[in-house]
C-alpha cells in the first residue's frame, strides 16, 4: 500500500469488474486502488488458502503470493475450490496460479513451491501487507504466528476440521493477542487435529477461508472490526457462533514484554492441507 | 479561500448502479465545495444518485433538471 495507490486509474474494465465493491460506503475507488496496490501472501493452498485466495483474487488484490508443497489429490477436491478433477496430481501452486489468473488478470500471481521453514518464510513474507494462514498443523500456525509477530505483518489464522472452524487475526503494531498467547501450551499431539483422520466437511474451510480474506481486506482499507483479541469458534452441527476473548500473556515467548523471537524454535513440518 | 470547481460527467448510456459507480468515482476526484453536473438518460438513476449520495455522505443535491423527454441534469456539491 502507498500513497501513489491514489494517482493510479482504474480503467472501465476494472470499473466494471468491481463496480460492486467500489458502491460500498466503505470501499469506493479509492479503496479499490488500494486493494490494487496491497501485497497478500497466502500459505497453504488447501480448502483454507484455496477459497482465501478466489475471494481476494476476486477482490482485486493486486499482489498475491501463494506458496505450498503439495500436489492435488482426489480426496481434496471436496473442499479446495481451486482445485478440478482435471488437476489430480498436479502442483497445487500451479494449479491454484491457473485459476486465479483466469478469475483476475489484474491480479499478479507470485507461487512458490515449497513447504514453509523457519529459513525461509522471512524471505517470504517481509514485503507483504498481510497473511493469510492456509496451514492444517499447529507447528506451521505458531511459525506464521512467530514469523509474523517478529516481522510486525498482520495476520490471519484459521483453524477447519469435521464441523467446526475458529478464527483470529492478529495485528503485531497494536500488540493484539497472538496465536501462541492462546495456543502455546498446546502441542501436535494433544491438538488431535487432522482432516484425514477427524474427516471434515467441505464448507467449513470455505466459511472460515472466506472470513480470513474479509478479514485482509478490512485491516489494508482499514473499516469496520477485526477478529483482534477475540477468537470466533463456529460450530455449523449446531449453528453456534461463538466469540471468545482472549488477552495478551505479558510472558508470551512471541509477543512478550521480554520475548526474543528464535524462529528455528517455531517448528515447522507441513501435514496434508484442511 | 479555495477556489470552486464545476465538472462535468456524462453518464448518457449507463444503467444502474454503473450511473452511481460513475458519479462517485467523479465526485472522489473533486474537493469539498466543488460542483459535479451530471448529464444521464437512464430514468432510475434520477432517484437512485441522489438517494445514494445522500446514504453515503458524498454530496449535497443542488439541482435536478429535466432537460428533454430523456435526458435529465443532476447537480451536486461534493460534501
Ligand atoms: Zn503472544
Amino acid at each position: 500500500m502507498s500513497k501513489d495507490s491514489i494517482k493510479m486509474e482504474l480503467n472501465n474494465n476494472q470499473i466494471e469488474r468491481y463496480s460492486r465493491q467500489i458502491v460500498l460506503k466503505e470501499i469506493g475507488g479509492i479503496g479499490q486502488k488500494r486493494l490494487l496496490k496491497s501485497k497478500i501472501t497466502i500459505i497453504g493452498l488447501g480448502g483454507l488458502g484455496s477459497t482465501t485466495a478466489y475471494y481476494l483474487a476476486g477482490a482485486g488484490i493486486g499482489n498475491l503470493k501463494i506458496i505450498d508443497f503439495d500436489y492435488v489429490d482426489l480426496s481434496n477436491i471436496h473442499r479446495q475450490i481451486l482445485h478440478f478433477t482435471k488437476d489430480i496430481n498436479k502442483k497445487k501452486t500451479e494449479s491454484a496460479f491457473e485459476k486465479l489468473t483466469s478469475l483476475n488478470p489484474d491480479c499478479n500471481i507470485e507461487k512458490i513451491d515449497g513447504k514453509i521453514v523457519p529459513k525461509n518464510i522471512e524471505s517470504i513474507i517481509k514485503n507483504s501487507d498481510f497473511v493469510i494462514d492456509g496451514s492444517d498443523n499447529f507447528s506451521t500456525k505458531m511459525l506464521i504466528n512467530d514469523a509474523c509477530v517478529k516481522l510486525k505483518i498482520p495476520f490471519t489464522i484459521a483453524g477447519a476440521l469435521r464441523y467446526h472452524g475458529q478464527i483470529i487475526t492478529v495485528v503485531p503494531k497494536k500488540k493484539t493477542t497472538c496465536y501462541r498467547c492462546v495456543f502455546g501450551n498446546i502441542t501436535e499431539e494433544a491438538s488431535g487435529m487432522s482432516c484425514s483422520q477427524a474427516g471434515v466437511i467441505g464448507v467449513i474451510p470455505g466459511i472460515m477461508g472466506s472470513i480470513e480474506a474479509f478479514e485482509a481486506i478490512k485491516y489494508l482499507l482499514d473499516f469496520g472490526e477485526l477478529l483482534t483479541n477475540k477468537i470466533l469458534f463456529v460450530d455449523l452441527l449446531t449453528n453456534q457462533y461463538n466469540y471468545i476473548n482472549v488477552f495478551r500473556d505479558v510472558e508470551c515467548l512471541t509477543c512478550g514484554d521480554n520475548s526474543n523471537i528464535n524462529l528455528m524454535d517455531s517448528g515447522s513440518e507441513i501435514n496434508d492441507k484442511c | 479561500m479555495s477556489q470552486k470547481n464545476i465538472t462535468e460527467l456524462d453518464i448518457k448510456g449507463k444503467l444502474c448502479p454503473m450511473t452511481f459507480v460513475y458519479t462517485k468515482l467523479a465526485l472522489e476526484k473533486l474537493k469539498s465545495g466543488d460542483t459535479l453536473n451530471i448529464t444521464l438518460d437512464y430514468p432510475p438513476a434520477v432517484e437512485n444518485i441522489p438517494e445514494n449520495c445522500k446514504r453515503q455522505g458524498l454530496a449535497k443535491i443542488l439541482d435536478i433538471k429535466q432537460l428533454k423527454d430523456d435526458i435529465w441534469s443532476i447537480s451536486l456539491e461534493k460534501i
